[in-house]
């Protein structure tokens, strides 16, 4: 017997049980629109990329991290002692913030694409949704290693819930685990980086991911407009997904430079007792918010600018996740344009608060 | 010391000669290669009688001549600007090694130019033949060019015991040829071969990638295939190459690589070792990417799938450019001339005399005109840290010295004074020439920036007399 008479009667026995045959038909009928606009489709699937990547070595991490009070003592040993424990936590931690970027690149993509009009409002509800708990997974994963930085910009973000009135104190005791963060909170973030947020992630995903199937990528309403005969589109199998490789490969080549040259570092071990260090700041994507509410909170001082800045923000959260419900025409019309300026107003809202941020940073 | 100093802050004036010398590599080593893709090329549509090739052929010739003749030339002028600033005894050093080497590089550069407007405003004009020849007169003009330059940048890192035994003496220009077929000469120069085909074939896809595939799918398809099989001698030649230029690396720099690479794995190894990982990963992945969207998907392959491989290339140029540098530490010339400026038989004079002593340009406070805007300590950091240091920005000493104080920053520097054989900084730090004096000054200059004094005390400035 030669190895391609193996090959294949192997092949056979599992697609006569699983049906892998049908699924390469599937995918050989699958295609993708090909446009000015195609570089946008890859940002889907290096987001998925970087998640695979984060589970990889999320795994490693966890053979020898310790939560509670052993936590900054297990990360210094991860990162000086062990062998290529430096490079585990630095890609762990790179490809979390690429990952965000990623999505938040593939977020407005979607937007400016109008891929969440009918029918695919589901696929735009559970990319949101997705965003939601990815934000929750930097914000628990930030506090981990308990070293100074991470420390008090924890303790400074858990108290933007106490503006809530009457609920909003409870709230930020029972995710602190008591009036302070402490080793109970690390406990409670580590629970929840670990088991909670992947419990809902990986179905969300899953979710995600059969929506794109079903409804295929959507061309923007530029290319839509087009006659059937002048739209052009590639096979998903095997062209699409050769290129989707390749962005995988220079997704990894990226994640590699930054890992490599410039290792996540670790601070100091926090002291409770000490006063916050200068440059406390939030992650970057969670400081255009954090500006946003301070910048408030000059015009508007004290409770009541508190309560405003979240009201704000969940009004404006509330619109973004509701468009494919409120800009619903095809024809790029009123609305459809009000949308587009609406979009760009949150780029430019995000860009500049960012930037002000960061150069306000004492 | 003869020169003024030249303080970037932030950026360092070393990432200033970077920026511009990446850029220009990316350029002139695509002028040497793209010199023999363009008449291979066109003797191969000519064979083949491909008419489209010759059309797309033309439009790429005039791409070419743009960047190389424009860009490429202006940024090899920006190099020269800036090291001349940077490093203006190492500059000084090589021109006068080199004067018939940099006559007949100037000379090539020359026919370069020329024969490259030639053979663009000629097509179609003159017979095909005679077009191809004037090809031909360009990509060995621009061969020479790359011999030449090798030369004299191998010597940097190794200028040989033959050139060294006559250093200072003088006579250094009679030892010439020793110097410029230095013991890295060879490896350096197919190393540098087998890339600038690589960025041969990748400018070329950028104009490839902009055939219309639906209009010209075989054209399309053929010149971007052809273009991928640029990349080959590299892919082939590359490891072998790169460990022949290892083994004929002085042992002390090898140190660097293999110290490096000992301690990978408690993540503390060597920058260079850094961007040498960083030359490997990006190579290997131009390659993948090249094979995955263009060599497999040549009629799809676009604009932005080309200026991803281009991208890739520049980041493995760029580390490619750090890494050889970094080899060179703690010299600018091979045993020669440390980092700073500072020649390696001086170092003993300067120590018994004084840095400042032979500063030629820092003011004298007894003088009639106005005195020194800084303190000696800030003049020697100047001259001797900053090349290489900035305050705050890139490898900064306010953050690389925090938690020290006074007493320890001067057993910091005295350790750098004596650079002893067996201090790790000794492998790639020059020592901190001067005398007692010159230590103090520099100690309380640094321990004020690191540990500044209260608000309202009384700011000592000692001014930079010599």
């Amino acid at each position: 017997m030669t190895v391609k008479t193996i090959t294949s009667s192997a092949y056979e026995w599992v697609d006569e049980r699983l049906g892998l045959s049908e699924l390469a038909a599937f995918a050989r009928h699958k295609t993708v629109p090909v446009h000015s606009q195609s570089f946008w489709y890859y940002w889907g699937g290096i987001t998925l990329f970087l998640f695979m990547v984060q589970c990889f070595t999320g795994v490693l991490l966890l053979v020898y991290y310790r939560p509670g009070a052993d936590a900054y003592e297990s990360v210094r040993q991860i990162t000086v002692v062990m062998n290529f424990g430096w490079l585990i936590r630095s890609v762990h931690a790179w490809s979390a913030n690429l990952m965000m970027f990623s999505i938040l690149v593939h977020m407005f993509s979607v937007f400016f694409m109008k891929a969440y009009r009918k029918p695919r409002e589901f696929g735009w509800l559970s990319g949101m949704a997705l965003l939601g708990v990815a934000s929750v997974f930097g914000f628990s994963g930030y506090l981990l290693p308990m070293d100074e930085l991470s420390y008090f910009a924890t303790k400074v973000g858990l108290e933007i819930p106490t503006a809530i009135p009457y609920v909003g104190a409870a709230i930020a005791n029972m995710l602190r685990g008591g009036p302070e963060v402490s080793e109970f909170t690390v406990q409670r973030f580590f629970a929840l980086h670990v088991v909670v947020l992947p419990a809902l992630f990986l179905p969300l995903l899953g979710f995600h991911l059969w929506l794109v199937q079903r409804h295929g990528n959507a061309a923007p309403p530029s290319e839509e407009a087009k006659p059937a005969t002048e739209r052009k589109s590639i096979p998903f199998m095997p062209n699409f997904l050769r290129k989707d490789l390749a962005m995988w490969l220079i997704t990894l080549n990226t994640l590699a430079l930054l890992a490599s040259v410039f290792p996540w570092a670790l601070g100091k071990q926090f002291d409770p007792l000490a006063p916050a260090p200068a440059g406390i700041h939030p992650e970057w994507y969670f400081m255009s918010p954090f500006e946003m509410l301070k910048l408030l909170g000059a015009v508007l001082p004290g409770e009541i600018g508190e309560i405003t800045g979240i009201l704000l923000f969940s009004v404006g959260i509330l619109l973004w996740v509701l468009i494919p419900f409120y800009d619903t025409n095809k024809d790029s019309g009123q609305r459809g344009r009000a949308a587009h300026y609406f979009g760009l107003l949150a780029i430019f809202a995000l860009l500049a608060t960012t930037v002000i941020g960061y150069w306000t940073i004492r | 010391m003869n020169y003024p100093f030249w303080d970037i802050p932030y950026l360092g004036s070393g990432w200033v000669i970077g920026i511009i010398a990446i850029f220009h590599v990316m350029i002139s080593q695509f002028a040497v290669g793209g010199g023999l893709y363009l008449p291979l090329a066109e003797r191969k549509a000519m064979r083949e009688g491909r008419t489209d090739w010759h059309d797309q052929l033309v439009s790429y010739s005039k791409f070419f001549l743009i960047l190389t003749g424009v860009f490429g030339t202006v940024s090899g002028v920006g190099i020269w600007f800036a090291i001349g600033l940077t490093q203006p005894e190492a500059t000084s050093t090589l021109i006068h090694n080199f004067v018939f080497g940099w006559a007949i590089e100037w000379v090539f550069f020359m026919v370069e130019l020329i024969t490259a407007a030639v053979y663009y405003y000629t097509w179609n004009r003159i017979d095909a033949k005679l077009h191809l020849t004037v090809g031909w007169v360009y990509a060995g003009a621009s061969v020479a060019t790359l011999v030449i330059i090798n030369g004299i940048l191998t010597f940097m890192l190794t200028p040989g015991d033959t050139w060294l035994g006559v250093a200072g003496t003088g006579q250094e220009a009679s030892k010439f040829w020793n110097a410029f077929f230095n013991p890295t000469y060879w490896p350096s120069l197919l190393l540098r071969a087998c890339v600038c085909c690589s960025l041969a074939g990748i400018w070329a896809l950028i104009s490839a990638s902009r055939i219309n595939g639906d209009k010209q799918p075989a054209l399309k398809a053929s010149m971007v295939k052809w273009s991928v099989k640029w990349l080959v001698p590299s892919v082939v030649a590359m490891p072998f190459l790169m460990i022949w230029y290892y083994m004929m690396v002085p042992t002390s720099q090898q140190a660097l690589l293999t110290l490096g690479i000992d301690t990978i794995n408690a993540g503390t190894f060597s920058a260079v070792t850094r961007m040498a990982l960083i030359i490997i990963i990006t190579s290997a992945t131009i390659v993948g990417v090249a094979y995955y969207l263009a060599y497999r998907n040549p009629v799809d392959f676009n604009l932005s799938h080309a200026i991803a491989i281009l991208l890739l290339a520049l980041m493995a140029t760029g580390a490619g450019e750090y890494s050889r540098e970094m080899l060179r530490k703690p010299y600018v010339i091979g045993n020669w001339m440390y980092s700073n400026g500072v020649r390696v038989p001086s170092a003993n004079r300067i120590d018994r005399e004084g840095y400042l002593t032979h500063s030629n340009w820092t003011w004298s406070a007894d003088r009639n005109g106005p005195g020194s805007s800084y303190s000696r300590g800030e003049a020697i950091f100047r001259g001797e840290c900053g090349s290489c240091h900035t305050l705050d920005g890139y490898r900064p000493l306010r953050q690389l010295l925090s938690g020290r104080d006074r007493s320890s920053i001067g057993n910091f520097i005295t350790m750098l004074h004596e650079h002893k054989a067996d201090s790790p900084y000794s492998r790639f730090m020059p020592p901190m020439v001067g005398t007692q004096q010159d230590i103090n000054d520099l100690t309380d200059y640094l321990n004020y920036k690191v540990n500044p004094p209260a608000p309202g005390a009384q700011k000592t400035t000692l001014t930079a007399q010599k």
